[in-house]
């Protein structure tokens, strides 16, 4: 029923052509832009509704923050050099991805251990076995760095918007899985459809409904993907001491 | 000259020698109590002294010495006081003069001795030659106490005497010595020490007697300066005002710290903490304020160079726009322990719909004011990326930002739509800091969007700035969408990448230049593409750390890093007013290279035109001596171009008096003092001609000895005359 009240949307994907033709004439300024590269693996594809999230997460990012963002994502594959030419990857899928090849591995660690961060979205949470498969398979590319539970007091809940937990287009759980290297968070394992909250049709409208159902719900995780986007570009920035006694302050108004 | 003597025999003891006198003794005794008590005989006394005698002679065995040798005029060194604190007044003319007057005198009247004249200063004395004293450079401090260490650690002929040259304010030892200490320094040669005071009277002068710190100098961190303030011979002081100033480049001396010597007794001291901001050598101007009748004024002002040190470098990094070359650029900051970031990144623009209440946002605003007034002096460096310095209200700063740039703050303005022409820093005051000038915003497009590969240019081939990228990836660079547009290059300024399309002016657009403004640096580069040195197959090559190299090379020539240096500077002694300097060069070893340096004062609103010295290094020369000629009180900055790699720059600082003259009262009380503990006489320079000789020196060169009879001869005597007072006694009944 919140889905019903959502307001007249101000920018639609045929909006989005627009812009992204009037971004991309800057391309100047674009070679560090937020591109959230869909990663392919074994052949797998990202298709239907959700081949749309990643545009929308870019639009979303324009729409509300000075950050620019391409607005016509490219996949990438594991075992091609162009992985490691940008930092920002999402994996996405609903599936078990199968045994990744050695030169996928090989591609994956380089671009973890170059810095990169890697958002692995799993589209079918309920049934996990995308989930299980990327953390199997990370396991055999990453052996000496385990997942571990991200705090709550994680920067990833404050690098834009000032959110209490992860939501996706499921509301999942309330803590983040991640594979932490050195200070940084480098792969996040999602068990919430990002994009599926995040995909939206031709006409404009969101494709799949959010469970439960709920304009709110969206909203989060629109949030969320924008701080997950945010920390991508600022890392940390949000965790300097500058910034602490404000966050406090918010984060107590809120209470 | 022969001489004659008697000996004894070889072997015969001291001991020996006393014990035989000692019972020669007593038995006379004895034969005397032996007359007085039972009236011998005055023949039996006489045989028994003499029986003695030839006993002894049978032992010691009497030898006849003769000696042949010459007298050698003694040995006599003059320790002259060579510090330039005898440029001092006595009375109408130099101290050094009067010194030199007296050292006359003494040659005169010391002809019957061999004469060894060496000055004294610092470390062992060194041989004297008057007519080359003008010529040679003169020691700050006069330490005897070195000399005379020197001399009793020499090899060779001791000195029978030293005469001692002063005014007696020494380095070492002070007044406060103590009677123990002069008498070890006295010691150490055992001979006498005499002493020609070049002074009686201090002058009237007030001056800064004493300068000291507490710690070392870093930079942001409080330092307290402790002057101790003299005033002497009779001239009146009460309250002198004080003035603590730093030596900028190009501006007028910006004003540390101020205070007030109040003078009791003759002497005051005072504390002025003060704060200097910037790393590296910094010149700092002590000024004393004094009353009319002072005599000396070079010891009015002290010049001091700090060589501040930095805990942490601490950087300012604003960010217009989040993009992954912010990312990268932040990331390496933060991953380096050495430095303090401060980071503001705008993340939200007026036109930005987040869609949600402000109190459900994480957004601070930007403290722009703040930090561009009350904070900026706090910050080593500064880089802007990609800001618009219009729309975020940074444009009424910029002639702050370009004034702490002049007073040696960093900036690196990285390149975006919003930086340069794109950002309204074209015709503002911090274009004028930047290395490359700016076009006009009509004149050109602020931006083109044209692909192209940087090229490195022969300065770029040459800096140290860049010597990390270059071993990692050659001369290859990543491939950048874009960039900048950018003027030509500022005098002076440096050009490491260039565009191989676009011009400025007559030569290639500079996409990476690097330059001097006042005394701060700036680096301009016109693309956002940096982090391609990391992201991109040319970056996957060098595991992404040609990135890191290229901003540890170009961060560490902002901070003045000496690694990044094109050449090491130092003078090659301290620096006198009116004296001739030099300054030796030290390169990295390479091919032959034109040396362009240029000479300028510090502390003038105005700069001095700069003074070009010319030099050539060839090949195998690493290090070259750079006559810098005779100057005059003041601080100085020489900036060495080698060839085309970026300037390097050295700040000194030339002193009229310095240290030397801090403290112009003569102390004949601690010569006098010398001279008594080592058995010496302390005389007034004009009474040079007075001093005594010390004795001739005998050198033996044949000495023969002879016995006076055979030993047999000297026992046969002996038992003889046992026999002949045996028999004395036996007809005396005595037996």
């Amino acid at each position: 029923m919140f889905e019903k009240k959502a307001p007249r949307r101000r920018v639609v994907l045929t909006g989005l052509a627009a812009l992204a033709a009037a971004r991309t004439a800057r391309a100047f300024g674009d070679v560090g832009a937020f591109n959230p590269r869909v990663v392919v693996t074994g052949g797998k594809r990202l298709s239907g509704p959700r081949s749309t999230g990643p545009a929308s997460w870019s639009m979303e990012l324009i729409n509300r923050t000075s950050a620019p963002a391409r607005l016509t994502p490219r996949e990438v594959s594991l075992d091609r050099p162009e992985l490691c030419n940008e930092p920002f990857a999402i994996w996405a899928g609903e599936s078990d991805v199968g045994s990744l090849s050695v030169a996928e591995r090989r591609g994956l660690s380089k671009f973890i251990r170059l810095g990169g961060v890697l958002v692995v979205d799993d589209s079918d949470p309920a049934q996990g076995s995308f989930g299980r498969s990327v953390r199997r398979e990370l396991l055999r590319v990453l052996p000496e760095s385990p997942p571990v539970r991200l705090d709550a007091s994680h920067v990833l809940y404050k690098t834009f918007y000032i959110v209490d937990r992860p939501v996706g287009r499921v509301l999942g759980p309330p803590t983040i899985d991640a594979i932490v290297r050195g200070k940084n968070a480098q792969v996040l394992l999602l068990s919430h459809d990002l994009l599926g909250a995040l995909a939206r049709s031709d006409e404009g409208s969101y494709s799949l409904a959010t469970e439960p159902s709920s304009y709110d719900q969206r909203q989060h995780a629109m949030r969320f993907a924008v701080n997950i986007a945010m920390y991508v570009l600022c890392s940390d920035y949000k965790d300097d001491q500058v910034h602490a006694p404000f966050l406090m302050r918010r984060r107590a108004q809120a209470r | 000259m022969i001489e004659r003597g008697f000996g004894v025999a070889e072997g015969v003891s001291a001991a020996l020698l006393w014990s035989l006198s000692a019972l020669l003794l007593a038995w006379v005794a004895l034969l005397v109590l032996e007359s007085r008590s039972r009236r011998v005989s005055p023949w039996i006394v006489l045989s028994g002294v003499v029986t003695g005698l030839l006993l002894a002679a049978a032992v010691l065995r009497p030898t006849r010495v003769t000696t042949r040798g010459t007298d050698l005029f003694p040995k006599v060194v003059v320790l002259l006081d060579r510090s330039w604190r005898l440029d001092l007044k006595a009375g109408d003319q130099t101290r050094e003069k009067v010194a030199f007057e007296a050292l006359h005198a003494l040659q005169k009247q010391l002809k019957q001795t061999r004469l060894e004249v060496l000055g004294f200063g610092e470390g062992a004395p060194k041989p004297f030659v008057e007519s080359q004293a003008a010529a040679g450079e003169r020691p700050t401090d006069s330490d005897l106490t070195a000399a005379l260490r020197s001399l009793s650690a020499a090899p060779g002929e001791r000195p029978k005497a030293l005469v001692v040259i002063s005014d007696g304010r020494l380095t070492s030892p002070s007044e406060a010595v103590t009677a123990a200490g002069l008498k070890e320094l006295a010691g150490r040669l055992g001979v006498p020490i005499h002493t020609l005071k070049v002074a009686d009277s201090a002058p009237p002068d007030a001056s800064i007697r004493k300068v000291a710190t507490t710690g070392a100098a870093v930079a942001h961190q409080k330092l307290v300066l402790q002057l101790t303030v003299g005033c002497s011979g009779g001239l009146a002081c009460d309250e002198l005002p004080i003035t603590v100033e730093e030596l900028l480049h190009g501006e007028p001396p910006a004003s540390l710290a101020s205070g007030t010597a109040k003078v009791r007794d003759g002497v005051a001291t005072v504390e002025l903490p003060f704060t200097l901001d910037r790393a590296g050598r910094r010149l700092v101007r002590v000024r004393l304020d004094v009353p009319e009748g002072d005599r000396v004024p070079e010891n009015n002002q002290r010049l001091l160079t700090f060589d501040v040190t930095r805990e942490r470098v601490r950087l300012l990094h604003v960010a217009g726009r989040p993009t992954y070359d912010v990312r990268a650029l932040r990331m390496w900051l933060k991953a380096d322990e050495s430095i303090d970031l401060i980071a503001f990144f705008i993340l939200r623009t007026t036109s930005d719909n987040m869609q949600a209440d402000d109190s459900e946002l994480a957004l601070i605003p930007f403290p722009v004011d703040e930090l561009f007034t009350e904070h900026l002096p706090s910050f080593d460096a500064v880089i802007l990326q990609d800001i618009d310095a219009v729309e975020y209200k940074l444009e009424r700063h910029l002639p702050a930002l370009a004034r702490y740039v002049r007073a040696g703050g960093g900036l690196i303005m990285v390149g975006g739509p919003s930086a340069f022409m794109g950002g309204g820093y074209s015709g503002s005051p911090l274009a004028e800091v930047l290395p490359v000038t700016l076009p006009d915003r009509d004149a050109a497009p602020p931006l083109d969007m044209a692909s192209f590969e940087p090229r490195v240019t022969q300065a770029g081939r040459a800096a140290p700035a860049l010597r990390g990228v270059r071993e990692l990836l050659g001369e290859r660079l990543p491939q950048m969408l874009g960039s900048n547009t950018l003027g030509p290059l500022r005098p002076g300024a440096i050009s490491l990448w260039e565009h191989p399309d676009r011009r400025a002016g007559k030569d290639p657009m500079p996409m990476l230049a690097l330059g001097d403004s006042g005394d701060g640096r700036a680096i301009a580069l016109g693309v956002d593409g940096t982090h391609l040195l990391q992201w991109s197959e040319l970056g996957e090559r060098s595991a992404g750390r040609a990135y890191g190299a290229l901003w540890e090379g170009l961060v560490g020539w902002l901070m003045r890093d000496p690694r990044y240096e094109s050449a090491r500077l130092e003078l090659t002694h301290e620096c006198r007013a009116g004296a001739p300097a030099a300054l030796n060069i030290t390169r990295l070893p390479g091919a032959a290279v034109d040396v362009k340096v240029s000479l300028e004062r510090l502390g003038e609103a105005t700069a001095s035109p700069p003074r070009p010295l010319p030099l050539r290094m060839e090949g195998d020369v690493e290090t070259a001596t750079l006559q810098l000629g005779v100057l005059t009180e003041g601080g100085y900055t020489a900036t060495v171009h080698i060839g085309n790699a970026p300037p390097a720059r050295f700040d000194f600082a030339c002193e009229s008096g310095g240290p030397a003259f801090a403290d112009s009262r003569p102390d004949g009380a601690l010569l006098e003092r010398i001279s008594k503990e080592s058995g010496g006489v302390s005389l007034r320079a004009a009474e040079a001609a007075s001093l005594q000789a010390p004795p001739p020196t005998h050198v033996e060169s044949q000495r023969v000895v002879a016995p006076l009879l055979p030993a047999w001869v000297w026992a046969l005597l002996a038992a003889s005359g046992i026999g002949a007072h045996w028999y004395a006694r036996r007809r005396a009944g005595l037996l």
